[in-house]
């Protein structure tokens, strides 16, 4: 026994030194695949310093000038596009705009009831809602601005079966049906909008309203003949 | 019988000393042994140590030092806003060696003809036949024409990368970043003053940052020549600064040149006209006169009065001036209407010690403090300096200066009379701001910004005014010196303004060479005409940049100075 003792302490001695050194390969391996990742950053690095280098080039001051000069034509802000403060700022909205979409429904109805004869199929539906609030002479005014947008598809509906039947006979055929869609709409939304939401897209709104106003314009510039004669 | 019997035979004394003798030779070899073998395991526990250390610790054999930290061959320079303005990449080069072509020479020069078209195929072939080692046929090759070289498939051809100066904005700012020479050291410019900063191993990795702002620099080129060839003009120079700490914000020479390719150009759009070109630079050297004038005591105010004939005779010459007065008039006038007669008057009174004194003090009889290697020397009378020449300087005409030297004047004047070098590098953490020294008093920095206000709201420089933005400034035109008389028709127009004047930022000096009139400008070719509207437009550029917000509503207090100019309809004076 005692003669094995020399042979355990090399075996320990050995077996110490071998996982030290094992340990060391480890950390010596690990610290490798650092290195191939410090340098895998650092070839990264110099392609982004590359590539920003192209960019900068292609996209340098001079040229943008030139394309400034030739195509984009932008010039320095006046002193009057610079606004001091959020006053000024609020200053610079103009909220008349929104009075629009809290009275359609009255606007609408005041006019129509006036002078409707050549538009009296959808006319009468709307009336029958909006009638109510007819009476300020204020808000007939507004409506008869908005109107002017508004003609349009209300227009071939009263002309084309008057006056401009020749025009084009493939397309009056389809503007009746468009019309006669957008009078079904007009007559479903209104009450909708009146009852349940009143502040909805004024868009809309404009739209339901064409009303009273409108075809006395219209008709004045097309079809005078007509609405003297009816 | 003979044999002997030691133990019947006492030994003799001289065995027993051998004896004696014989171990302590053993003992000492016992040692001698012992300390070799103990050097030697020293050694080998040294060796075995080192390497276990460096197993745990140290580097491996195969690390590349150089790409763990990506330090560029040359430092890169970067301007305020670290946009780059100059940058080393690596670059395609094409070269050959001779000698080592197996192909056929005469196919080789042809093929190498069509595809690099500026030497012929004598040319090439004589190249190969010289029996030269090694040539470069093409520095910076673009990709296409390396690969279309690779596939010629010659092993005589060298196509290698290899560390190329770049500068992405091509001319802009080309005078203040200078270039490269074909071994990689700066010939001009910053990249000259700078050359050990930016190849030193230790501190090339860290860019330079200049004071330059690339975006202001473009306006104020873009605007400038826009005026120089309107104007037909043979140069230009320009300058902004900033007032408070004498950074350099953008500065010009035109005509210019691409730093990617110093050697295309003409020779003389190297220099530098805003640094190294002195100048006399006329009028608006006016204000500094003006100001030596108020802090001597001299003038009490704007509101002092001299008398302006229509011509002054003084020492033998004759003063003329543009605008006569022709009536006695204040000194707000006299800055108004750029009146040498008057300036003369009040130069004449500082006097020509003081003179000379107060001009030293503001840097103007020295070359230029900037890191900047293309410094000019400014031209006095030296010598000659006496009471006229006192009075030419007076309004400007005597003395030459660099523009640049005229934006640090100006700067000095409206930092509340405090002197800061001009500098091409950002103020910041890694240069921090040097205290200045005193030259004027702040009052006077303070009064002069009504009269120099009043010469753009009323005076020569209307053209100059962009609403909102307060410019004030001085209009310049000095006639060129020819052959050794003055012109009557070659100018040097300049204009040097300050905004926004209730609270001075921003210089602006701009300069043109030359200029010819043109149908719009009447037939005149003076500074009001020319370069003051240049400064309008790049104001109105740059300042949004800089933090300059516009305010119609805001101006110095010109309460100060109007009451002193008389209205030209009434013809009556106030004073």
């Amino acid at each position: 026994m005692k003669g094995f003792r020399s042979v355990y302490m090399v075996a320990t001695c050995a077996g110490a030194a071998l996982a030290c050194y094992l340990v060391s390969l480890r950390v010596a391996s690990e610290r490798a695949s650092l290195e191939d990742v410090e340098t895998q950053i650092v070839l990264a690095q110099r392609d982004l310093r590359v590539l920003q280098t192209e960019i900068g080039t292609r996209g340098r001051l001079a040229q943008l000038e030139r394309w400034n000069a030739s195509v984009l034509a932008m010039s320095a802000p006046s002193a009057d596009q610079f606004v001091g403060s959020s006053f000024e700022l609020a200053k610079l909205t103009k909220p008349e705009h929104q009075v629009d979409f809290q009275a359609p429904v009255v606007l609408a109805s005041a006019p129509a009831p006036e002078r409707k004869p050549p538009m009296a199929e959808p006319a009468t539906d709307d009336a029958g809602a909006p009638t109510p609030a007819a009476t300020p002479t204020q808000l007939l005014h507004e409506a008869s601005l908005k109107t002017e947008t508004r003609e349009v598809p209300v227009k071939p509906a009263a002309i084309v079966p008057q006056a401009a039947g020749p025009q084009l006979m493939g397309k009056s055929t389809d503007r009746p049906a468009a019309a006669a869609k957008l009078v079904d709409k007009k007559s479903v939304d209104k009450p909708g909008l009146a009852a349940a939401h009143p502040v909805t897209k004024p868009v809309r709104i404009a739209k339901v309203d064409p009303l009273a106003p409108l075809p006395a314009k219209h008709s004045a510039k097309p079809s005078k003949d007509h609405a003297s004669g009816q | 019988m003979n044999a002997p019997t030691p133990a019947l035979v006492a030994p003799r004394p001289e065995r027993l000393r051998l004896v004696g003798q014989r171990r302590q030779m053993l003992a000492v070899m016992h040692q001698r042994l012992m300390f070799g073998m103990l050097v030697y395991a020293g050694i080998v526990a040294l060796i075995a140590l080192r390497i276990l250390w460096l197993a745990a610790f140290g580097d491996h054999a195969g690390r590349k030092f150089e790409l763990t930290t990506l330090i560029p061959e040359r430092g890169d320079i970067v301007d305020r806003d670290g946009e780059p303005l100059a940058r080393t990449i690596d670059a395609w080069i094409i070269a050959i060696h001779p000698n080592k072509v197996i192909g056929d020479k005469l196919d080789l020069s042809r093929k190498l003809a069509q595809l690099m078209p500026e030497h012929s195929q004598e040319q090439y072939f004589a190249l190969l036949r010289s029996g030269k080692p090694f040539f470069y046929l093409r520095r910076r090759a673009s990709p296409s024409l390396v690969e279309a070289v690779n596939a010629l498939g010659e092993p005589g051809l060298a196509i290698q990368r290899e560390p190329d100066r770049l500068y992405p904005q091509t001319s802009l700012a080309a005078h203040v970043l200078g270039f490269t020479d074909i071994d990689g050291h700066g010939a001009a410019g910053a990249e000259r003053a700078f050359d050990s900063l930016l190849s030193d191993p230790r501190t090339r990795g860290k860019p330079i940052v200049l004071s330059i702002s690339s975006r202001v620099q473009q306006a104020l080129e873009a605007e400038l020549g826009d005026a120089m060839r309107h104007f037909s003009a043979i140069g230009a120079a320009g300058v902004v600064m900033d007032v408070h700490t004498g950074e350099v914000l953008a500065m010009t020479s035109l005509p210019d040149f691409n730093p990617n390719a110093p050697g295309q150009g003409a020779s003389e759009t190297h220099f530098n006209r805003a640094a190294l070109g002195v100048f006399e630079l006329g009028s608006t050297f006016k204000p500094f006169t003006l100001a030596m004038a108020m802090d001597s005591g001299v003038v009490s105010g704007p509101g002092q009065i001299y008398s302006c004939p229509d011509v002054l005779p003084v020492y033998g010459h004759l003063v003329h001036d543009t605008h006569p007065f022709g009536r006695q008039c204040s000194v707000a006038e006299i800055m108004m209407e750029s009146s040498n007669i008057g300036m003369a008057q009040i130069a004449d009174q500082v006097g020509t010690e003081r003179q000379k004194a107060w001009l030293k003090k503001m840097g103007f009889l020295d070359k230029v403090e900037i890191e900047l290697k293309e410094r000019g020397r400014p031209l006095t009378p030296g010598s000659r300096w006496g009471p006229f020449e006192t009075m030419t300087i007076g309004f400007g005409q005597g003395i030459a200066v660099a523009p640049l030297q005229l934006a640090m004047g100006y700067a000095t004047l409206f930092d509340g009379g405090i002197y800061h070098p001009p500098t091409i590098l950002k103020v910041g953490p890694d240069h921090p701001l040097k205290p200045g020294r005193r030259v004027f008093t702040a009052d006077t920095s303070y009064r002069m910004r009504s009269l120099l206000r009043l010469v753009v709201l009323k005076g020569t420089g209307k053209k100059a005014d962009a609403p909102g933005y307060r410019i004030g400034g001085k209009t310049g035109t000095a006639q060129k010196l020819i052959n050794g008389r003055y012109s009557q028709t070659i100018n040097i127009t300049s204009f040097a303004g300050v905004f926004p004047m209730d609270n001075p930022r921003y210089v602006v000096v701009v300069m043109l060479d030359e200029p010819k009139a043109t149908p719009e400008t009447y037939g005149f070719t003076t500074a009001g005409w020319n370069v003051a509207p240049v400064v309008s437009r790049t104001v109105s550029r740059i300042a949004p940049m800089l933090g300059v917000t516009p305010d119609l509503n805001r101006e110095p207090n010109m309460a100060e100075v109007l009451r002193f100019v008389q209205d030209p309809k009434q013809g009556a004076k106030k004073d």
